[in-house]
């Protein structure tokens, strides 16, 4: 039985964008050498999420546009307060409920030593409040 | 576009280079946000529109036992990129500190002097300040000085009260005074100040509630009417965000939420923070 756990550095370029992974997922599966198995891919911040789609600039759009609809940046929020163990004021809960609705992990089986997803999946790392280096995390599971 | 306030106590080159550096941004700052490369800085100003950025660093060895962030940190950021600006900071209680604030001006190349009273833990009317108000205004650098109200613990409120400033800048016309935090909750006090006295500069620098927009559309148009700003003040503020304690972006977005023209955002955003440096 093989467990790995890879911790990965992204560096967001924008205060909302979402950034493909896929291809540093695949490369931490295929070098942790488990032919069966899963993959379990999450965020390390709770105003980033995880999530898994079509790999098209047209839906990463849309993702961005219709959670900003439904979390506003300007809507009324309990979070606009002093964080006294931060030392400042928390005004991103439309990140942090972006967060939590787009979700922050995606889980994929392992099969000879590939991922199983289908052929339109993309995983993309959510970016809800940057710009920020980020931490992602991919832990591989299998033999 | 330049922000006339920002501290440079969470990047991560420098954490890993100096060993006091995070005792200082989480114990004497006070912050809990995650070191970042130097890079996400930049991506922060690019985002928000930014150009250029003041970097302030405060001299609180006496009072906290270390700095938040040092003068040469400061001059090594500035010489990693002309997009910083550094300004020095010295302790008035320390003998020489006008001898330390002249050579940061002239040796390594900073700018302007910071000061905070709270967090440094000076009388800002004693006369050890006084001779470092003299000397920088001999230097012809510009004052960001802190006033109103200061998160840090063991910070006193009554060191960030403006009116305590009011015998120095009558004595030191020459030097510009720019208050930070646009002096919160004694905005009026500082509005007043700024109205009577033309080398008193006021930095946009305020959130202690709500979100930046909440907050810029209270002091800005409830506590102060927008049109002060926009008739009276607008050769007397720059912009300021406090960075990393508020992200640049949100500060920029709240003022230009506001209803001032173009014109006046331009001096707010850029103009006056040129006259002040001198360009």
């Amino acid at each position: 039985m093989i467990i790995q756990l890879k911790r990965i550095k992204l560096q967001t370029r924008k205060a909302e964008e979402a950034v493909n992974i896929t291809a540093s997922v695949e490369e931490v599966v295929r070098k942790s050498g488990v032919k069966n198995g899963l993959v379990n891919v999450l965020t390390s911040h709770t105003s980033s999420g995880l999530l898994v789609t079509e790999g098209i600039p047209c839906l990463e759009e849309d993702i961005l546009t219709h959670l900003a609809r439904l979390f506003p940046e300007d809507a009324d929020y309990h979070h606009r307060r002093y964080l006294d163990y931060d030392g400042r004021l928390g005004f991103n809960a439309d990140a942090h409920l972006k967060s939590v609705v787009g979700g922050i992990s995606c889980t994929f089986p392992i099969e000879n030593g590939e991922i199983v997803k289908g052929s339109r999946q993309t995983i993309y790392f959510m970016e809800y409040d940057g710009p920020l280096q980020r931490t992602y995390l991919v832990q591989v599971l299998g033999e | 576009m330049i922000d006339f306030h920002t501290h440079p106590v969470l990047i991560q080159e420098l954490r890993e280079k100096y060993p006091n550096y995070e005792r200082a941004a989480r114990e004497v700052f006070y912050i809990g946000n995650n070191f970042q490369p130097l890079e996400t800085f930049f991506l922060e100003m690019d985002v928000a529109g930014i150009e250029r950025a003041v970097l302030l660093p405060i001299d609180c060895r006496r009072a906290r036992k270390t700095s938040v962030s040092s003068n040469e940190q400061v001059a090594e950021l500035v010489g990693k990129s002309r997009r910083f600006v550094g300004f020095a900071s010295v302790d008035p209680q320390k003998k020489g500190a006008e001898r330390e604030l002249e050579a940061a001006i002239r040796k390594l190349g900073l700018k302007g002097l910071k000061l905070d009273p709270a967090l440094q833990d000076f009388d800002p009317k004693a006369r050890s300040a006084f001779a470092v108000y003299e000397a920088a205004e001999a230097l012809k650098v510009p004052l960001v000085i802190h006033t109103g109200m200061s998160w840090a613990p063991g910070t006193r409120l009554e060191r960030g009260h403006p009116l305590a400033l009011e015998g120095a800048l009558r004595q030191f016309p020459k030097l510009n005074f720019v208050l930070a935090h646009f002096a919160w909750p004694w905005v009026w006090e500082a509005v007043a100040m700024a109205l009577k006295y033309p080398n008193v500069f006021l930095d946009t620098s305020c959130l202690t509630y709500d979100s930046p927009k909440e907050f810029f559309q209270f002091v800005f148009s409830k506590q102060i009417p927008t049109t002060a700003i926009e008739r009276s003040l607008r050769n007397q503020i720059v912009f300021g965000s406090n960075y990393p304690r508020v992200e640049i972006k949100n500060m920029a977005a709240a003022l230009r939420s506001l209803n001032l023209t173009e014109a006046c955002l331009r001096k707010i955003f850029k103009e006056n923070a040129e006259r002040l440096l001198g360009e």
